[in-house]
């Protein structure tokens, strides 16, 4: 995202900046204070000061200095910037929606601002739209219209194609091949016309001979045609192969934070949407490109050497008939759109009804909900009708249009048979040449959009696959031997980079030692924990594990260092021996049957006809969470971590569950440096220290007994749960 | 913080929700701060700066207006059944304030609209300005509020509105078509 535009001279020149101040951050708003749309006019940050340009013209001047603070309000559909002095709040500028995200960087730049931080703020998020064309960009980066880097779809489609040679090849040769007995086959016929039939001397053997030669020629473009769709559809689904497979890995190796950025379901739709739509591409048009082309320009090449007036009377209706074309495939397009928006209507209608049936029944709404689900039905069927007659009546009228210029080619060259200059053999090769450019027309017609929907998946895919994963081994990275030791120094770290989530964190811990983190949710505790898991890097400040910094450690080597068991267990699709295996695949059976032995998981799993061979995942088995939880469990003990993560891990389980899990935790835990999150305080009380989290800071830290005597937030806390605790017990009749 | 957890302090907050407290001309004296926002005094509490917002943004803009306090977490203070029932000065430092909250351009004309590769392109005359905006094409960027009043979602998550497609004239609406 763009935090500094570019400023013409003239509002640079109004801004008068002084000597040594720079502007830091130039950003658009677009509505005045009263909500008209304004042009042009700028929110500009310098080192110290802010001002407002409309029109190239200062608007107003704020010294920084002046003011507490400057904070981005979000609104409806629109967002404030306003400044704090003595509490009170000055009104700044006003902005709508598309500026939302930029305001809020540009306040956390001031903050840095006024901390005095030579750090910056900036943006990895991506433009909505292109700044060049104006049009929305489909989540990439680059706009794949503007983007020249690429240099087009001809050099995308080569670094695509470059491994696959010989295919291409063969596939080219197969096109040539294709063109040419398509432009044979009238040639023939002329000659079986013009020499056998016109001449009537009953030529017998050379009829047999031309006969002969177009059958050879139908059979050979059934085979040509038949390899060729082989070749294509060979080349096409390995193409889309290989980019699902470099997708996924680049998916894999990639930081969290790139994959948090998208909308759920995007990722997905680039690993298997936009793969198959260059897999569609390479089956059903690329397959015929060079095909038509070759055809499209020896037909008019050679119709302008045979007869070159015929010709152009054959060509003036070309551009007609590609506008027919062109204006019956939009209005087609509009049409089954609508169609297929009035259909969707009826699904939800009916979707919404069906899943709602009890509340509909219990209500007695039976009547109402049939009368709005007939309105919808009725005029689904109202657009359909009138789209098949639409179709039924244009459709032929479309194809005779498509046909005229035939007409005119037999007027003209049926005068000049009768005059002498053209045989009639000429002439139906011309016909049919003819055919095939009008045939043809329709389908470069088209060309546009299938090449533009080839680009935008392109560069769907590209964006991804030149991600530069955020966190990466660097050169020096080493796999020392992992104690547990772990120490946050000043350590600060957001999502988004406006909106830190933790901010000046220190914290040393003892290996062996277990950590309680408290605080209400949404204050950072497993933000805390994903720093710790080194799913993130922090923003600034460091992170060291027995005294060397995090980001020199080998990643995959650390991670293999580390237990995790959260809340909700995952297990994937496969048997609970795979499952308890995952972090250590070459476990013995042994080791299984102690660590889930270890787990209190062992007797339960034997209690299952399958035993540890039993299915679990999206398919198999349903197992309680109770018993997920003791996978999870048996899973981290098996890897025998160095350092542990519980996050919320005896949360919802019922009391018998929860004492198997807590013992088993208590076998795992030890001499672990671990670090545990519970809303539940009481399962925190073997914990050596506890870490209360409030406001983005730590708040409070030390053990049970020195935070309940401070009685500080944790005091509160405990407080406030023992006397819900009393409350619940109170309400139920003895 | 730690008095969030006071047991006894949230059930007096439950309580307080509980109630619906209307604010009058009476009791609620609104005064313009110096920063461009509003403050409220009423009965004795005093509030440097309050939010305004709608209860019914669409349905009733006028009524149901509930007063709240400024912070992100924010607490109803009263509300206003009617903002009518204010004297005209009150009335328009109100509504400024809503003004200021609300940005929902109302559509008065439409020039053009492009669809293209899944996204269509508008090109509008709004009561607050022209404007050019982008929807998505799938999805639901357009609600219908009524049989005739619409809602467009761009894809800033701007929102424009057409409260009578009916009053738009025949070529307009054949632009909308694809949409309705």
């Amino acid at each position: 995202m763009i935090l500094k535009f570019d400023l013409s001279k003239e509002e640079l020149g109004a801004l008068a900046l002084e000597a040594g101040e720079e502007v830091l951050y130039a950003v658009p708003y677009d509505c005045s204070l009263t909500g008209r749309y304004v042009e042009r006019a700028f929110t500009v940050v310098t080192g110290t000061r802010l001002i407002l340009l409309c029109g190239g013209v200062k608007e107003s001047e704020y010294l920084l200095a002046d003011y507490d603070a400057v904070k981005a309000e979000p609104r409806i559909n629109c967002g404030v910037l306003y400044a704090v002095k003595d509490g009170q709040e000055f009104l700044l500028v006003r902005y709508s929606s598309r500026h939302l995200a930029r305001y809020a960087y540009v306040a956390r730049g001031i903050a840095l601002l006024k901390a005095g931080s030579k750090e910056r703020a900036c943006s990895d998020e991506n433009e909505k739209s292109c700044f060049v064309c104006g049009r929305a960009l489909p989540g990439t980066k680059e706009c794949p219209h503007c983007n020249r880097k690429n240099r087009g779809v001809i050099h995308q489609m080569m670094e695509l194609l470059a491994s696959y040679k010989a295919q291409m090849a063969l596939i080219v040769l197969l096109m040539v091949l294709a063109a040419v007995v398509t432009l044979l086959s009238p040639e023939v016929q002329k000659h079986l016309v013009d020499d056998v039939l016109h001449r009537g001397d009953g030529n017998y053997p050379l009829a047999f001979l031309l006969l002969g030669g177009m059958f050879l020629l139908g059979i050979g473009m059934a085979a040509i045609n038949i390899g060729k769709s082989y070749c294509c559809a060979k080349l096409g689904s390995a193409i889309a192969k290989d980019l699902r497979s470099r997708l996924y890995q680049k998916i894999q190796i990639l930081s969290l934070s790139f994959i948090h950025d998208k909308r759920p379901g995007e990722l997905m739709n680039r690993l298997m949407h936009d793969t198959s739509r260059i897999r569609f591409f390479m089956e059903n048009i690329f397959c015929n490109l060079f095909t038509v082309c070759i055809i499209f320009v020896s037909v008019v090449v050679y119709m302008l050497v045979l007869n070159w007036k015929l010709a152009l009377i054959a060509f003036i209706l070309v551009p007609v008939a590609g506008a027919v074309s062109m204006l019956w495939r939009k209005n087609i397009h509009r049409r089954f759109r609508l169609q297929g928006k009035k259909s969707d209507d009826v699904h939800s209608a009916l979707q919404d009804v069906i899943s709602g049936m009890n509340v509909v029944k219990g209500y007695g709404k039976e009547t109402e909900e049939s009368d709005k689900f007939n309105l919808y039905s009725d005029v689904f069927a109202n657009v359909q009708k009138r789209n098949e007659v639409f179709w039924a009546m244009f459709f032929p009228l479309l194809s005779f249009l498509m046909g005229v210029g035939v007409y005119f080619v037999i007027f003209s060259g049926g005068r000049e048979v009768l005059g002498e200059t053209m045989t009639i053999g000429e002439l139906m090769q011309f016909v049919n040449y003819t055919s095939l450019l009008y045939t043809y027309l329709g389908w470069l017609n088209n060309m546009p959009k299938q090449l533009m929907d080839l680009i935008t998946s392109t560069e769907r895919i590209n964006d991804v696959l030149s991600q530069e994963p955020q966190i990466q081994n660097t050169e020096k990275a080493c796999k020392p031997e992992i104690k547990g030791a772990i120490e946050l120094r000043n350590a600060s770290f957001g999502y988004h980079s406006y909106d830190p989530v933790l901010e000046g964190i220190n914290l040393t811990v003892q290996p062996g030692e277990m950590i309680g983190l408290v605080g209400a949710s949404g204050t950072g505790k497993s933000t805390l924990i994903n720093l710790i898991m080194h799913l993130y890097d922090v923003d600034s400040g460091a992170l060291y594990v027995d005294g060397e910094d995090i980001r020199d450690i080998d990643i995959d080597y650390y991670h293999s260092k580390i237990g995790v068991v959260l809340q909700e267990t995952f297990l994937f699709s496969g048997t609970i021996y795979n499952n308890i295996r995952y972090a250590k695949p070459d476990a013995t059976e042994e080791e299984v049957i102690r660590a889930a032995k270890m787990a209190n998981a062992h007797d339960f799993i034997c209690r299952m006809p399958d035993g540890y061979n039993t299915y679990v995942g999206e398919k198999g088995s349903r197992l309680s969470g109770g018993e997920r939880q003791r996978i999870a469990i048996a899973r981290a003990i098996l890897n025998n971590p160095k350092i542990l993560i519980l996050d919320e891990a005896t949360a919802s389980l019922d009391t018998e569950s929860e004492y198997l899990i807590q013992t088993a935790l208590e076998r795992l835990t030890s001499g672990k440096t671990t670090f545990a999150i519970a809303h539940r305080l009481s399962t925190l009380k073997d914990a050596d220290r506890l870490v209360v989290i409030d406001k983005h800071r730590i708040a409070e830290i030390g053990t049970h007994e020195e935070l309940m005597a401070r009685r500080g937030i944790y005091y509160g806390l405990v407080t406030a749960q023992l006397e819900m605790q009393a409350g619940k017990e109170e309400s139920v009749p003895a | 913080m730690a008095e969030e957890f006071n047991l006894g302090q949230m059930e007096e907050e439950t309580e307080a929700m509980l109630r619906l407290r209307y604010l009058t001309p009476d009791t609620a004296a609104f005064a313009k701060t110096a920063g461009g926002f509003v403050s409220l005094q009423t009965g004795e509490e005093s509030y440097p700066r309050v939010q305004v917002v709608r209860m019914f943004p669409f349905s009733e803009p006028e009524k149901y207006v509930s007063i709240r306090t400024a912070e992100e977490t924010s607490r109803e203070i009263g509300v206003i059944e009617n903002l009518g029932t204010f004297p005209k000065e009150v009335r328009e430092m109100l509504e400024e304030q809503l003004e200021l909250r609300y940005f929902t351009p109302v559509i008065t004309k439409i020039y053009q609209i492009k669809d293209e590769y899944g996204y269509a392109y508008f090109d509008v005359e709004t009561d607050r300005g022209r404007c050019r905006f982008v929807i998505h094409m799938g999805g639901n960027a357009v609600v219908h509020l009524s049989d005739v009043r619409i809602l467009i979602s761009d894809i800033d998550e701007n929102r424009f509105e057409i409260p009578d497609v009916t009053k738009l004239t025949v070529k307009e609406q054949k632009r909308l078509d694809l949409f309705l």
